[in-house]
């Protein structure tokens, strides 16, 4: 069994009057798609933005390959990589551009910025927009624009949050591609989501949170027991709390 | 190269490619020569223009000649006091020892025409006393027993000047630092929120303070290009256009570096405050709504100059940002001095005003509800 690469334990949050995650523990393993499964509101946003240090908990802690997201947050987010539903870009700068943005404050410089920001633009097939302006592009390749910014300094943990909520068919296979191949590389890759069929045909291992409480951890197997399948299980388990 | 260069760089380069802030920029550029060359139209026609005198009676020998030459044309009417009401500028009744004039001082021509009517007489009276005495063989100089010799102690003409320009430099210097920088800001802050690309931002390992103090160099870049555009434009302009005594216009070297420095504390401390509100704002539109109050608040300070021009105020006042800063460039301007310890407390004050905008702005941009209100 692989070493854990992000570590959640007894995770607490309240925003406003809303008490979001009441004790949230899990891990997630190198080389593997862990699944943060719950329906909307459950509190799934709020764990990876404790997790990528956005946010801070009211009690418990995160450990990314070993640094605290409260001791050591540059150090936990130079580790991470984050894909989300929102697909930010700059619109006045080229998708190269915005690649190498986040890529030199990510530390990359010279020749090494170069050759990665080459790398993730031949990865995902970008040449052809490369140079274009953001504001130009259409939603499946602002998307790549995203992965790619999100991947260009070769992050051990990747985060995809929703990550085809607004997508078409060809951009989200290419996504759910990309997650699959990442595990290939030995990534830890935690895949936030609420399609349960997305999550049983990528994850290996699954958590679903509801109402900001674990409700069932393990593997797909483990978690879909003895329902036909997971959203079957994931339904019975949120009718049952 | 520290994320803060990296990412004053990328808010540059947005800055150069957005038409908002350039249009901003090219308006300063432009808005102050329109307005001097609308001063000097209106300034010259004023001075040329011929007012009608609409008169009744007998006119003294040689006074009409006199009131042509002063652009004051004659126009008899029957009844002068009627006719000034609308008809003609003045209304002017010639009796043989007396002449009564009839105006309405809400007009801004009877008044002019006034003045002139009245410079005209006294040149008038002056030559015919002076001929009477002569003719009696009397020397006229016993009409004007004491002589007043005046000794201006710098020229009136350019006193006038610099008194012209302590106002209008501070005001275009302050209102453009603010309006230039003001789209940039909000682009940088209240755009990045809108567009969602400031979650991508905080998630790369730069601190947010380093991250900050790009975005805020890059704002008080833009709002001293606006400045400068604006203030290049306006010494242009008055190379250009006809403004009386303003058009001997020259910034005097100690003015000089006391703007530059004065503008680029000003600079930072309205950057790191527009970018503070920008913050508070969801949308680029919401934003202008919270800026615009900031212009009304710091253009008081600015127009202090215009209304009380003589304002000669105790150390203290020279605290209070911008107020202080417009006292300071006065001073330079107009007396061409500079009084250290109001520079210093100055400059202490801009200071100290910046250090705590960049602490709220800095509070601002690292609080939680940045990501989750929306």
């Amino acid at each position: 069994m692989s070493p854990a690469a992000v570590t959640v334990e007894r995770l607490e949050k309240t925003l406003g009057a809303n008490k979001v995650l009441r004790g949230i523990s899990f891990e997630a393993r190198a080389g593997e798609i862990f699944g943060l499964l719950g329906p909307n509101g459950a509190g799934k946003t709020t764990t990876l933005r404790i997790i990528c240090t956005l946010l801070s908990p009211d009690a418990g802690t995160v450990e990314v390959l070993g640094f605290g997201t409260l001791t050591t947050p540059e150090q936990v987010r130079r580790r991470l990589g984050v894909v989300t539903a929102d697909i930010g870009v700059y619109p006045r700068l080229s998708a190269r551009e915005n690649i190498e943005y986040v890529a030199m404050l990510c530390g990359l410089a010279g020749a090494e910025l170069a050759r990665k920001v080459d790398g993730v633009i031949e990865r995902f097939d970008m040449g052809s927009f490369a140079k274009q302006r953001a504001e130009s592009l259409s939603s499946g390749q602002k998307q790549k624009v995203a992965i790619a910014r999100a991947i260009v300094h070769d992050p051990d943990v990747l985060m995809f949050d929703e990550p085809t909520s607004n997508l078409d068919v060809l951009a989200s296979k290419e996504v759910r591609e990309f997650m699959v191949e990442a595990k290939g590389r030995g990534k830890c890759v935690i895949f936030s989501t609420h399609v349960m069929h997305d999550a049983e045909r990528l994850c290996d291992r699954v958590t679903i949170i509801h109402h900001g409480l674990v409700v069932a951890y393990g593997s797909v197997d483990e978690v879909r027991g003895e329902q036909r399948d997971l959203e079957a299980s994931f339904l019975a388990l949120v009718e049952r709390t | 190269m520290g994320a803060a260069w990296i990412v004053y760089r990328k808010e540059l380069r947005e800055v150069l490619r957005d038409r908002r802030t350039l249009i901003a920029i090219g308006l300063a550029a432009l808005a102050t020569p329109l307005v001097l060359t609308a001063i000097s139209q209106v300034s010259n026609k004023t001075a040329t223009q011929t007012y009608t005198i609409g008169y009744s009676g007998e006119i003294p020998v040689g006074l009409d000649l006199l009131l042509q030459a002063t652009s004051l044309k004659l126009m008899p009417v029957a009844d002068p006091a009627a006719a000034a009401k609308q008809q003609v500028d003045l209304g002017v009744v010639f009796l043989p020892k007396e002449i009564d004039e009839y105006y309405d001082p809400s007009r801004q021509g009877a008044q002019i025409a006034d003045v002139r009517l009245q410079t005209v007489l006294g040149q008038y009276d002056a030559a015919q006393g002076a001929a009477a005495l002569e003719s009696r063989g009397i020397d006229p100089g016993i009409l004007t027993p004491l002589t007043l010799v005046t000794h201006p102690l710098s020229s009136p003409v350019q006193a006038a000047a610099n008194a012209f320009l302590s106002f209008f430099l501070p005001y275009i210097l302050i209102t453009m630092i603010l309006t230039g920088g003001f789209s940039a800001a909000l682009d940088s802050s209240a755009g990045e929120r809108e567009r969602k690309t400031l979650e991508t931002l905080l998630l790369t390992p730069a601190p947010r303070s380093r991250v900050l103090l790009g975005k805020i160099a890059a704002i008080t870049t833009v709002s001293l290009a606006a400045a400068v555009a604006a203030i290049g434009s306006m010494f242009v302009a008055l190379t250009q256009v006809s403004l009386g005594s303003a058009n001997h216009i020259s910034l005097s070297p100690a003015a000089v570096p006391v703007m530059i420095w004065l503008a680029l504390l000003i600079a930072v401390s309205f950057s790191s405050v527009s970018l503070a509100l920008g913050t508070l704002a969801k949308t680029f539109r919401q934003g202008q709504a919270y800026v615009t109050p900031l212009y009304f608040i710091t253009i008081l300070p600015a127009s202090i100059i215009l209304f009380i021009p003589d304002f000669n105020p105790s150390l203290a006042y020279y605290l209070i940002p911008i107020l202080n800063a417009v006292l300071v460039l006065r001073d330079a301007i107009v007396h061409n001095s500079i009084d250290w310890t109001a520079l210093a407390v100055t400059s202490l004050s801009l200071l100290a005003t910046g250090a705590l905008s960049w602490l709220a702005a800095l509070r601002l941009f690292t609080r939680e509800t940045l990501l989750t209100k929306t």
